[in-house]
């Protein structure tokens, strides 16, 4: 069986991992494969046949807007498999597209095949603690977990331009801001510090950011921090509802490591973590852990770094 | 105003245990109300004070679910509807399927809110797919919502922005958990919740399925946590050196 595959993500970033997907999909399964694009993003994305869906401003960033362009030009296409880059916005189009196309759809999906007619991957479930194995019949429209898959460089084949025509619109954006991103943005750090409920105050604090300081980290949080007590802004929030990084080095510093938390940290390669209480659960994610009062062990690595650099 | 709530009833991950072989051990598993369910329901709870009127908890769900219902409506919901189905044995679409055909009999409603996804699955398919399936405004991962007559001005949290959409009613919303602090039912509350109404429908007979059920999952597996585990015990200054020493073998710390 030949397959077409289609790949979009409204970020062409995330769009050139599902395109990455999408050829190590169609290469394996037998097929061919479409980046599909909104606007002008035609130059930033990758692979060698490009679509590109010509509206008005507000189709790029609606993802109500979105669904229903992608939906009239697959509807033309009729590709096999819609693959989706599963950001917030990604899931929302992602789920409006197959209800309109009356397909199935799945998400937040990696390590991808194809096989008897069906679309089959994995994805994590309850918090990270199983995985999933996911069959879902073709068509189909999936959803691909964001930093599942290596980014392909953008090429320069040139866009098939598509004028979607008017889209109905159901709700309309007022105004649109950018979060901030703190001194580092801590999807792409190497070296992350996080605090958790442990920092008894947040005046605090200051001990996890001056350690991040010195090893050229950025400053996360467990969610207690950022939604209940509100000491850090909601950006620095790690875990299945937040942030998900993966640095090389993840140090959790009072943080006891429930499954929310840890789903947001899995791929980093090195994790340390600091807490007082020896049976947290931390200490089980965690590949070096001190028992220890983090007021008196992080002065101490603080130290114990600084002599190291001189 | 009319304020309808989907939630679901989900295997409590913290207490989901596995079996040497890694095998998750469902049957008789703990459950709960899915976490970020309560946000929806503290939510539906805060628009009924703030504008009058009454909340319908609805859920897709086998029996174990009635305890989740009592819950919301312990709450404060004011009547639930259950439709009798394992979710786990249906896929999401015929979910969303099953939950929209509900809001649509049990409605006409102004709002109905969702979680951005459960805890168990956490797909986050459902709620967009209900506003779809209704034909509905749509409005995802609400951080803030204000009804002002016809309209509601919702605030969207987004991976790096904040969008503020505005809709007029009815329309379908989604809620991440920093919208509230959910609030807990008193003693009496949940005396009195098994007294509140509480419909059970039939699937086939809310909306029939054509197609065998196709189940999403065809099978699940304990996640290898493959950490060292290295733990260090002692005073701080011995324990923050091996650390140090440690990740500074492993190649992680700056140089």
């Amino acid at each position: 069986m030949s397959i077409k595959v289609w790949a979009f993500s409204e970020v062409p970033e995330v769009a050139n991992e599902v395109a990455s997907a999408a050829d190590a999909l169609s290469k394996a399964a037998g097929g061919t494969y479409t980046v599909i694009g909104v606007n002008g993003s035609g130059p930033r994305l990758a692979g060698e046949a490009k679509l590109v869906l010509k509206g008005s401003d507000a189709l790029s960033g609606s993802p109500e807007l979105t669904a229903e362009a992608l939906s009239r030009a697959a509807k033309e296409a009729n590709p096999d498999l819609i693959l989706v880059g599963s950001t917030r916005n990604g899931k929302e189009i992602a789920a409006r597209l197959a209800v309109k196309l009356g397909r199935s759809c799945a998400s937040d999906l990696f390590g991808l095949a194809v096989s008897d007619g069906a679309l089959r991957g994995k994805r994590n479930a309850f918090a990270g603690k199983l995985i999933g194995e996911v069959s879902t019949p073709l068509p189909c429209v999936a959803t691909v977990k964001v930093g599942a898959y290596p980014t392909l460089a953008p090429s320069a084949a040139a866009a098939t331009m598509k004028e979607v025509g008017d889209l109905p619109s159901k709700s309309h954006l007022v105004e649109r801001r950018e979060k901030p991103r703190g001194t580092v943005d801590l999807k792409g750090a190497k070296l992350i510090v996080s605090a958790g409920r442990g920092v008894k105050k947040k005046e605090d604090l200051a001990l996890v950011s001056e350690l991040a300081a010195e090893l050229g980290g950025a400053v996360g949080c467990s969610r207690p921090l950022s939604s209940d007590m509100g000491w850090l802004p909601e950006e620095h929030h790690i875990g299945l509802t937040g942030v998900s990084v993966h640095p090389d080095l993840y140090l959790a510093v009072g943080i006891s490591g429930q499954l929310q938390h840890v789903a947001g940290i899995k791929d980093s390669k090195i994790i340390a973590a600091v807490n007082n209480d020896k049976s947290a659960p931390i200490f089980e994610a965690s590949d070096y852990g001190v028992v220890g009062d983090l007021y008196a062990v992080l002065p101490a690595m603080m130290k114990e770094v600084r002599s190291r650099r001189h | 105003m009319k304020i309808a709530v989907c939630v679901k009833h989900a295997v409590d991950e913290n207490e989901l245990k596995v079996d040497p072989a890694g095998n998750p051990q469902f049957a008789g598993a703990a459950s709960k109300m899915s976490t970020f369910d309560k946000n929806a329901v503290e939510e539906a709870l805060r628009l009924k004070s703030a504008h009058s009127g009454d909340v319908t908890v609805l859920t897709v769900g086998t029996a174990d679910a009635k305890k989740t219902m009592k819950e919301a409506l312990a709450m404060g919901a004011d009547k639930g509807v259950l439709v009798t189905a394992d979710p786990m044995s249906i896929n999401t679409g015929r979910t969303a399927e099953l939950l929209a055909a509900a809001v649509r009999k049990a409605g006409p409603f102004d709002v109905v809110l969702c979680s951005e996804g459960s805890s168990d699955i956490y797909s986050g398919l459902v709620p967009p797919m209900v506003g779809e399936m209704l034909g509905l405004p749509y409005v995802g991962y609400a951080k803030k919502i204000e009804v002002a007559g016809q309209s509601a001005k919702v605030e969207r949290s987004l991976e790096d922005s904040v969008e503020v959409v505005e809709a007029p009613l009815p329309l379908v919303v989604s809620v991440v958990s920093e919208i509230n602090e959910p609030r807990y039912p008193t003693l009496i509350q949940i005396m009195q919740a098994g007294k509140k109404p509480m419909e059970e429908i039939a699937p086939d007979a809310l909306l029939p399925e054509s197609k065998p059920p196709s189940p999403l999952f065809v099978g699940m597996k304990a996640q290898a946590m493959a950490r060292k585990k290295v733990v260090f015990e002692g005073p701080p200054e011995e324990t923050a050196k091996k650390l140090v020493d440690a990740l500074g073998s492993e190649g992680v710390l700056p140089r």
